[in-house]
């Protein structure tokens, strides 16, 4: 990988479903995400998604990426901008922006944003893994 | 017990949960994320948990020992997955106040986390800044 590669894009939509689902796998209960009378009182006006969870888009790129790498070494340094609502449809982006040499691999720095529907950017912010130098010439950037 | 969040202090520890990596978890996890990556089913035979699913865990249980209220936001995630982690592993999740401080109406607190498996090895670090609304005082003009 070279610095401008663009990493595999991960597009999906976001129900009240899966904020339910990823309220009960964390444990994550605020009432912004589940509670609808609460959360139309909100600063929001409604319920939104855990940034946490939209943010797992994020590392499902990484792992499309780089593969077992991405969960031995990966690093992400994340923003949360502006809130993601149920019935909106994300889109993760990557590129690379350095790839530096490491003693037997390379240190592969990559600019991330998520976007929601309306194009309102939702998370900014920087991933960072680690690779041997074979799996680095490997040819995993979208096409 | 209502916390008092004036009175938390660096250094001291708010959350230490101990988890098992379940089945069931795992499942509600990836029906929530939809993650299609496909990289999850095997190494040396050991299904391995999609590592955001641990961080998930992690800010979660923070959320509920610090009892973070509703209209407080997340703003800031740093992560550094160390170790990958099989499916039906126990983990320690210890998170420590770093800094606890009061502008602009918003009372920003920033955690530090800290993740070990049953053998006493680091899996995963992070780093939240989560920012709660002070009763009383005009929060209106944050960041999200």
């Amino acid at each position: 990988m070279k610095p401008g590669d663009r990493l595999p894009l991960v597009e999906k939509s976001v129900s009240q479903e899966h904020v339910e689902s990823y309220a009960r796998a964390s444990g994550d209960f605020n009432p912004i995400h589940v509670d609808p009378e609460f959360a139309a009182g909100s600063q929001f006006g409604t319920r939104i998604a855990h940034g946490m969870m939209v943010a797992a888009t994020i590392s499902e790129m990484m792992t499309a990426a780089f593969g077992g790498a991405w969960l031995d070494s990966g690093r992400m340094k994340i923003r949360f901008r502006s809130p993601v609502y149920p019935g909106d449809r994300i889109t993760t982006v990557g590129r690379v922006k350095s790839v530096r040499e490491t003693d037997g691999g390379a240190e592969i720095k990559c600019a991330v944003e998520i976007t929601r529907g309306s194009g309102e950017v939702a998370i900014t912010g920087d991933a960072i893994v680690t690779v041997s130098t074979d799996r680095s010439s490997e040819p995993s950037e979208q096409k | 017990m209502a916390i008092d969040y004036e009175e938390l202090v660096p250094g001291q520890r708010v959350s230490r949960r101990s988890y098992v990596l379940d089945g069931e978890m795992i499942a509600d996890y990836m029906a929530a994320v939809q993650d299609e990556s496909g990289m999850l089913d095997s190494r040396d035979s050991e299904r391995l948990v999609p590592p955001m699913s641990i961080a998930a865990l992690t800010v979660g249980g923070v959320v509920q020992d610090l009892q973070i209220p509703g209209g407080s936001l997340h703003v800031r995630q740093e992560l550094d997955f160390v170790r990958a982690v099989p499916v039906g592993e126990t983990l320690l999740c210890e998170a420590t106040l770093m800094q606890n401080s009061v502008r602009g109406g918003w009372r920003f607190m920033v955690l530090e986390s800290d993740v070990q498996d049953s053998q006493g090895r680091k899996v995963m670090a992070g780093k939240s800044t989560v920012i709660l609304p002070v009763p009383g005082e005009d929060s209106s003009g944050a960041e999200g």
